[in-house]
Parts: structure tokens; C-alpha cells; sequence
């Protein structure tokens, strides 16, 4: 379950994309307080009501949806966001995927669906059409019909 | 070359890795927040507006209400509603200002410092109003006395827009007929769900100009409607567009444009000099803005024994809701398409846009296209039926050809293709194939799969589609292109670079990365020597809308001219070399009153598709196995781009027609959220769609190229009645083909497991 770990007039601190961030609390979700007090706004909001799938980040190695968790959840959490799943790397491979099978159309899902991809990839590395279904069942795309994104999680529809 | 190759998008890595920049992402030190107040009043007069309270909390700039618009009133293709409603204006509006028509109209902007404190000087605001009688649907509003919407438009009904088509001799068309399809068609509305919702940036730039940046279809007019509001010249309003999450036709109209730019220039006037963002929310946004029409069509179709369509006969009404948007020109497509691709000889058909007190219809994907279509569609498939023919052979004998007379009594533009789509299609989808044997398919996790309660059917539609913008609307595109040469070079050298500057939007279709492409075709350089500023009223020149898939095929025709007008100056010696071309298509022309021939489109796009789905009788349940899209895209700038397009088009499609089901009562949405109003998952969609491109070149089109990202959408939803008509016997004529809907549909058609 969800815990709060910190509240009012407290100061968060997490570790976010490997570095230390360290902002006051507030009474709002982990959505925002990433994007107002953290300035990463890289992650998105398309509903505020866990529907979207737009805000996923990881939260201590798991996806989780931001707008649904409170800000104070962060203190001492390793969180990463889109803007960090990289890494080091020019790109993290499922962010090439996404580019090489054109999985990106108006691009506002995308942050969501990586990440939530890349969790997939992390506990399983060569998924089946259902997992992917599964693990992707909670992102909406209005755009590319989710073919190509399913593509770029290696599921292609075979006629 | 260039085109044809499935380049990446031009923005993918940004949008992979999060550095794309969206309007709601925009920080700007010492930002304000804007808050747009609706009305929540159905339909009500306001009777006095009290913002003193909002006025006094702390931290509050700014209450703007109706007094502070200077011409308060906007729309795209007709100024019926107000920016504000209030009791006091300045009297320069046609529109009144005092009446709320649709309870997201907007009563004030709240500026202040923070988003928690607009919402609560919001929440401060008094409003007292008169209630007004509601006519919330058509029933309601074509009623005998009905209360009128509009009155200011000095009609005594609430029919505002009416069109016709007149052609050969009905009468005696129904009188020779063998066959005679009539049915009712009752289609919904639709959201468009783009998962970015309305967001703004306003601020007044170093040169003085209001300055938007925001996400929508259109910055030149964006541009002009925000002038026009704010009684200042286009040229010291600047619009800019951001990435842009999804729109669909649902930012074409304007949301936070006027607003934001208003309230940015008070501030400004107050020597407060900080930029002012809002966002709207999710429900916001689903209640503040249109959405696909809802439609009425009463038809009858007379046609010989052999299949062919001898006369149309249709009335359709169109429920615009409160205000136009840009209904007037959707009727149009409705009114081209609602008899289909089909050469008919005798047709009295009347289009009629009616105001209601509910949500305003507007642009959504195919304009029109797709309500025309269904009904034209499940015509002619009832016809097959009626005929005994086979649903693809009842096409062949009836679809346009090269040289065919359109609807509104005129030749066809030349590049006729639907016979060749219809059969591309058919042959794609194995059509002259047995139908595939029923598997099974397990609906809930609870059910095991099972076969013996499931009938598989195939179904089959076709449609055609305007490119550009229609009826005598003055089309035009602007490019700019300047070629540049190696620095130090000498004058014999060729150009090694370019740089464009175009408006023309990418609302994630891919439209900058086609325009990069045809570009780099127009030139001859690669891509990556092309650089590129894009849909900034500051820096390039009118290219319209992105709609109407028109984007490729008028900026590929505009850049043409522009690379032409470069070389020509590179050749007189001019280093760097200008290119500056506005690009006019041939002429269209305004429906003719009387329904006499008139030139309504200058191009057009054909698709068909095949669809092969299960239902299960027992629960209702439909799962769609494949479906075959065959689209003539002309020529294929960028083949991972159009196969986008293609399969977005038909998933958005199978919501609208299986499970999106926006509900109202009393002119309000009672599900404004993605949790009440469910587009397809992953886990929804079809398993399979086959994207077959076709490239028949379009005599008028750049390179051949023909527009393509409505057409996808616009067959399938009569595609996917008329499989499961071919699985249960049992034609629907309204939809979404909710689980529930066919259940009962079947079981009062007496189908049993």
C-alpha cells in the first residue's frame, strides 16, 4: 500500500534520476509535485484520475502512476521519470524501439508508455502479447492505435 | 529520393526522452495562473455579476469579465458567441453577451498567483441568473415552439443552416425502382480524447505584441480571433504553437487563445509584466469543448433489380448545440457523402444544422464524412442484401468513375480511384474467400473461451473524402524556402542548405517531418541539410489549418512554387535565395440554394475497408480480428507515417462505433472523465489492421500526393455493422455497439444462442 512519509512543512527528499532532490512538501500529488517543485515535466497529466497512464514514472524499481500517489510518498523513494530512463546512454533501448517502429505520433502518451514498457522489459525481457496487454492495459494513446507501440515491445500482429 | 522512405519523425527523440516541450509544461519565472470560469448555466440570462470577494483574495491580479472584451464575440466560420458572458459589455458585440448557452461557456478569468488561489477566487464569484427553457436535442429544438437559441440570428427557428441537393427526377426514380432501402439512422456524438488537453502561455513579447503559445490547428487564425476579440491589428497578436498533444478537430476552435491573450494584455496595461499560464483539466476540457455532431438521417434509396442506385432521397439534421463552431461546413461533408461514392442520377437530399442548448458539434476527424458515410454505407449494404448480390460486387456497379457527375450536379476532380480502392481492398481481405470459421473467444475472465455461442461475420464499406477546404472557401497555402550556400563558396555553386519556414501544425499526424521530406524532394537536398522554423505567426506565412487532410498536399504544392521562386533568385545570383509562394487550388464554389451544379471540392481522397469480427449472441460481445484498410494516399511521402495514420484512424474509429458513449441530460455530459467516457485500450482494439497503401497519383497533388488522415476513420463503423449484420442477421442503425445495445438488439431480432 501507499504510505505518506512526510508532511506538512517537511522538506522531500528523494532520489530522482540518480540525484538527490530535495523540495518542500505539499499537499498534492507526486504528478505534480515532480513537475512544479521538481521542474520535470517530462511526465504527464491527461486525466489526474489513474485512467491515463500519462504520469507513469518508477517508484522504488515499480510503475506507478504519479497523479494517483502523493507527493509526500517521495521522501526517501528512488524515483525515475522519463527525463532519467536513459541513463548514461544516448537513449535507452526501448526509446530507440519507440523511434524505429514510429510509435510516436502526438508524443504526450509516450513518456507513460515507456515507462511502463521499460518495467515490463525489466522483469521480463522478451514478453508475449499478453503480458504486454497486461503490463500496457493501463495507458491510453488516441493516436497510433497501439500497434506500433506493441511493435516496439517486439509483438507484431501476424496476418 | 526522399519521399517514400519511413524517415523518424522529426520530433521523436524529444518526445522519447521527455525534452519535448508541451504548452502546460511552460515554467517561466514569475508565471501567473489563469483560471477560466465557466457558467455551469445550461441556458440562463444573467441577472447581475458580483467579482468584488474574487477581487479581494490574496494573491488575486485579475477577475475579467464580459465588460472587459472589446468585441465580445468569436467563431470560426460565423461570430455567435460571446468570449464572456455578463450583464455588461461594451456593446460591440451581435451576439448577446448576457446569456449562457451551454454551461461551459465562460462567465470570468481569474488571474493569480497561484493555481489553488484562482480556483478559489473562482469559487468567490456571484452569479445570479434567470433561467431560459432548454431545448437540450433535435426533438426539443425543432419542436412547435420551441425557445430559440439564437434569436439574434431573426429566423423563427432554431434550423440555421440548410442544403440542398437537386438532381433528375425522383419520382419517377422511386417509381421504376425494384428495391426501396429506408431506415432511420440516430449516430452519437464523439470526444476526441487527444490526451494533451487545452493548454496556453500569454505574455506581451519585447516587440509589444500579445504572444499566445498554445496547442491547436491553426496559428494565422488563432491569430485573427484573437484580434478581432481584442480590437487590435493581427499584427501585434503573435501565436505559437508548442508540441502539440493530439487534436483531432477538437483545437480548431478556440479555448484558451482569447482568453489567455486578454488577460496578458491587462496585466500589461496594470504594469504587471509576468506571463500567465492555464491548463485546463481533463473534465474541463471534455466539457469545454465540442465534439463530433450528433446526427439524424431519414433516407430512402430506390435501385433497380441488378443493383443499381436509380435515386436518393435524404433528410438529415445535424445538432450543432449551442453555438456553430464550424457546423455549417461539417453539414457540408455530411451532405456530400450521404449518398456515397455512388453515380446517382435523381437525388432530393436537405441538410439542415440546428442550434440546441447542448455541447456544440464541431470539427472532429472526417468533418461530417463519417455520419454521411455510415448512413450511405449501410444502404448499400442493405441493397446487396435486398439484391442478393455480393456487398463488393453491389459497389462495382454503382461507385464514381473518371468523368462521373458528383452529388451537386458537376464533374468529379479528375483522379477518380474507387473502383481500384474497392478492389484492392476486397482483394486484400480475401473477400472471393469462405468466411473464416468462428474461433473461440472468451469476453470476460470469468467465461472460458468458448465457439458455440460466437458467429463470425465479415463486413465491407467505401467513401471518399474532400481534400482542402471546400465550398468556396478561399484556399490557400504559404511557404517560404531560402537556400543557402557553402560559406565563402563561389556564385556557380549549388545551394547546400535550406531553411523553411512554414505555419502549418503537426498535431502528432507527422506533418513537419512529410514537409521535411517534400522539402527535400523540391530540392534535391537531404534532410538533414534542410532546417527548419515552424507555426509562428512571427516568422512564416499563412499555410492553414490542419484539417480536412489538406497539410501535405496544400504545403507540398506551396513549396513547389517556393523552391521554384528560391532557385530562380539563387540563378539571378542572390546569396542566400528567397523563396516566398502562395500557393491557390483551383476554385470550388458555394452550394448552389436552389441545389443547381455547383464545384464544391477541388480534390479527394478514397479508402475502403473490410472488417472480419465475432459477436458473441450470448453476452453481446465483439471481437474484431482484422480489418483491411485500403487507402489511395496518391504517393507515399512516409510509409511508417501513412500506416500510422491509417491504423490510429481505424482504432479511433472502433471506439465510436463499439464502446465510446458520451451521455447528456439536460444539455450537460454526464461523463466528463477518461474513467465514464472509455476510448479503447490495448487490450480493445482490433487484433490485426492491414494498412494497404495505394498510390494513384492525383493529378493536382504535389508529387501525386492525395491527403489521407481523415479516410481511415471515416468507413469503418459501417463497416463493422454490416460484419455483424453478416454474423447475426441483424442490421443496427444506431450505435455504440455496446455489449448491452446488441444483446438486446439481437434478442428482439429473435436471435438466441
Amino acid at each position: 500500500g501507499v504510505t505518506t512519509r512526510a508532511s506538512a512543512g517537511d522538506t522531500i527528499r528523494a532520489t530522482v534520476n540518480g540525484t538527490v532532490v530535495e523540495a518542500p512538501w505539499t499537499p498534492s500529488s507526486l504528478l505534480d509535485w515532480l513537475r512544479d517543485q521538481a521542474g520535470l515535466t517530462g511526465t504527464k497529466e491527461g486525466c489526474a484520475e489513474g485512467e491515463c497512464g500519462s504520469c507513469t514514472i518508477h517508484l522504488d524499481g515499480a510503475a506507478a502512476l504519479s497523479c494517483l500517489v502523493p507527493a509526500g510518498r517521495a521522501h526517501e523513494a528512488t524515483i525515475t521519470t522519463i527525463e532519467g530512463l536513459r541513463g548514461e546512454r544516448p537513449l535507452h533501448p526501448l526509446q530507440q524501439s519507440f523511434i524505429d517502429t514510429a510509435a510516436v505520433q502526438c508524443g504526450y502518451c509516450i513518456p507513460g508508455f515507456l515507462m511502463a514498457g521499460a518495467a515490463l522489459q525489466a522483469e521480463r525481457p522478451s514478453p508475449g502479447a499478453a503480458d504486454v496487454d497486461l503490463a500496457l492495459s493501463g495507458n491510453l494513446c488516441r493516436c497510433t492505435g497501439y500497434y506500433s507501440i506493441a511493435a516496439a515491445l517486439g509483438i507484431r500482429s501476424e496476418p | 529520393m526522399t519521399l517514400g522512405r519511413s524517415l523518424p519523425k522529426v520530433d521523436a527523440v524529444d518526445k522519447v526522452t521527455g525534452d519535448a516541450v508541451y504548452a502546460g509544461d511552460l515554467h517561466p519565472e514569475g508565471m501567473l495562473y489563469a483560471k477560466v470560469v465557466f457558467t455551469d448555466q445550461v441556458h440562463a440570462r444573467i441577472t447581475h455579476l458580483d467579482t468584488s470577494a474574487a477581487e479581494a483574495v490574496d494573491g488575486v491580479h485579475l477577475v475579467l469579465t464580459a465588460a472587459d472584451v472589446p468585441v465580445n464575440e468569436y467563431g470560426l466560420t460565423k461570430f455567435d458567441q460571446p468570449v464572456l458572458i455578463g450583464p455588461h459589455g461594451t456593446g460591440r458585440s451581435r451576439v448577446a453577451h448576457d446569456v449562457s448557452r451551454w454551461d461551459a461557456d465562460h462567465l470570468a478569468v481569474v488571474v493569480a498567483e497561484t493555481s489553488e488561489i484562482a480556483d478559489a477566487a473562482a469559487e468567490a464569484i456571484v452569479a445570479e441568473w434567470q433561467p431560459l427553457p432548454l431545448a437540450c436535442d433535435l426533438d426539443a429544438a425543432l419542436g412547435d415552439g420551441a425557445p430559440l437559441v439564437h434569436p439574434e440570428d431573426g429566423t423563427n427557428s432554431n434550423v440555421y443552416h440548410h442544403l440542398v441537393a437537386r438532381k433528375g427526377d425522383v419520382a419517377a426514380a422511386f417509381a421504376a425502382a425494384a428495391h426501396v432501402i429506408e431506415a432511420t439512422y440516430e449516430l452519437p456524438h464523439q470526444e476526441h480524447a487527444f490526451l494533451q488537453t487545452e493548454a496556453g502561455l500569454a505574455y506581451v513579447d519585447e516587440q509589444g505584441r500579445v504572444t499566445v503559445e498554445t496547442a491547436a490547428q491553426w496559428v494565422h487564425e488563432d491569430q485573427a480571433q484573437v484580434a478581432h476579440a481584442l480590437d487590435v491589428d493581427p499584427g501585434d497578436v503573435r501565436i505559437r504553437y508548442r508540441a502539440i498533444g493530439g487534436a483531432f478537430g477538437g483545437k480548431e476552435d478556440m479555448s484558451v487563445q482569447i482568453v489567455l491573450a486578454l488577460a496578458a494584455t491587462e496585466l500589461w496595461k496594470r504594469g504587471i509584466e509576468r506571463p500567465v499560464r492555464c491548463v485546463w483539466s481533463r473534465e474541463e476540457s471534455i466539457v469545454g469543448h465540442h465534439k463530433r455532431h450528433r446526427v439524424r438521417v431519414h433516407t430512402r434509396w430506390a435501385a433497380s433489380a441488378d443493383g443499381r442506385i436509380l435515386g436518393v432521397e435524404a433528410d438529415a439534421w445535424l445538432d450543432a448545440g449551442a453555438y456553430n463552431y464550424t457546423s455549417n461546413k461539417v453539414l457540408g461533408n455530411l451532405h456530400l457523402t450521404v449518398a456515397g461514392p455512388y453515380e446517382i442520377d435523381n437525388a432530393r437530399i436537405d441538410s439542415r444544422a440546428v442550434y440546441t442548448t447542448s455541447v456544440p458539434g464541431g470539427a472532429f476527424r472526417g468533418f461530417g464524412g463519417p455520419q454521411g458515410t455510415f448512413v450511405a454505407e449501410c444502404q448499400i449494404n442493405k441493397l446487396a442484401e435486398a439484391c442478393g448480390l455480393d456487398p463488393v460486387e453491389v459497389r462495382r456497379r454503382n461507385v464514381f468513375r473518371e468523368g462521373s457527375i458528383g452529388i451537386t450536379g458537376t464533374e468529379m476532380p479528375p483522379g477518380v480511384s474507387i473502383p481500384e480502392v474497392v478492389d484492392a481492398c476486397a482483394a486484400e481481405a480475401g473477400w472471393d474467400q469462405p468466411r473464416p470459421a468462428p474461433v473461440p473467444i472468451s469476453v470476460f475472465a470469468s467465461l472460458s473461451p468458448s465457439s458455440d455461442r460466437v458467429r463470425r461475420g465479415r463486413g465491407f464499406a467505401c467513401t471518399y473524402k474532400n481534400v482542402g477546404f471546400s465550398f468556396g472557401f478561399p484556399e490557400r497555402s504559404e511557404a517560404t524556402v531560402v537556400l543557402h550556400g557553402p560559406t565563402g563558396g563561389v556564385d556557380d555553386d549549388a545551394p547546400e542548405s535550406a531553411e523553411l519556414f512554414l505555419s502549418g501544425a503537426d498535431v502528432g499526424q507527422g506533418a513537419h517531418t512529410a514537409f521535411v521530406q517534400l522539402a527535400s524532394e523540391a530540392t534535391g537536398l537531404p534532410v538533414e541539410r534542410i532546417a527548419t522554423t515552424f507555426s509562428d505567426t512571427a516568422t512564416s506565412g499563412d499555410s492553414g489549418s490542419a484539417s480536412a487532410s489538406r497539410l501535405s498536399w496544400m504545403t507540398g504544392n506551396a513549396l513547389l512554387g517556393a523552391v521554384e521562386e528560391a532557385e530562380k533568385a539563387w540563378r539571378d545570383g542572390d546569396r542566400p535565395a528567397t523563396g516566398v509562394f502562395r500557393f491557390v487550388p483551383p476554385p470550388t464554389e458555394p452550394l448552389d440554394p436552389e441545389g443547381r451544379p455547383s464545384v464544391p471540392n477541388f480534390a479527394y481522397g478514397y479508402v475502403a475497408e473490410a472488417v472480419d469480427l465475432s459477436v458473441d449472441v450470448e453476452t453481446g460481445h465483439i471481437v474484431v480480428h482484422e480489418v483491411v484498410c485500403a487507402v489511395d494516399v496518391g504517393r507515399v511521402i512516409n510509409p511508417s507515417l501513412a500506416v500510422g495514420q491509417a491504423e490510429g484512424g481505424v482504432v479511433q474509429a472502433h471506439g465510436y462505433v463499439l464502446c465510446e458513449h458520451l451521455r447528456t441530460a439536460e444539455g450537460r455530459i454526464l461523463n466528463p472523465r477518461l474513467s465514464g467516457y472509455l476510448i479503447p485500450g490495448i487490450g480493445d482494439v482490433p487484433e490485426r489492421v492491414r494498412a494497404v497503401l495505394l498510390e494513384i497519383p492525383d493529378p493536382r497533388g504535389p508529387w501525386g500526393v492525395r491527403g489521407m488522415a481523415e479516410m481511415p476513420f471515416m468507413p469503418y463503423a459501417p463497416a463493422v455493422i454490416a460484419a455483424v449484420h453478416d454474423a447475426t442477421g441483424v442490421w443496427f442503425d444506431t450505435f455504440p455497439l455496446t455489449p448491452d445495445r446488441v444483446r438486446a438488439g439481437l434478442r428482439a431480432a429473435g436471435v438466441d444462442r
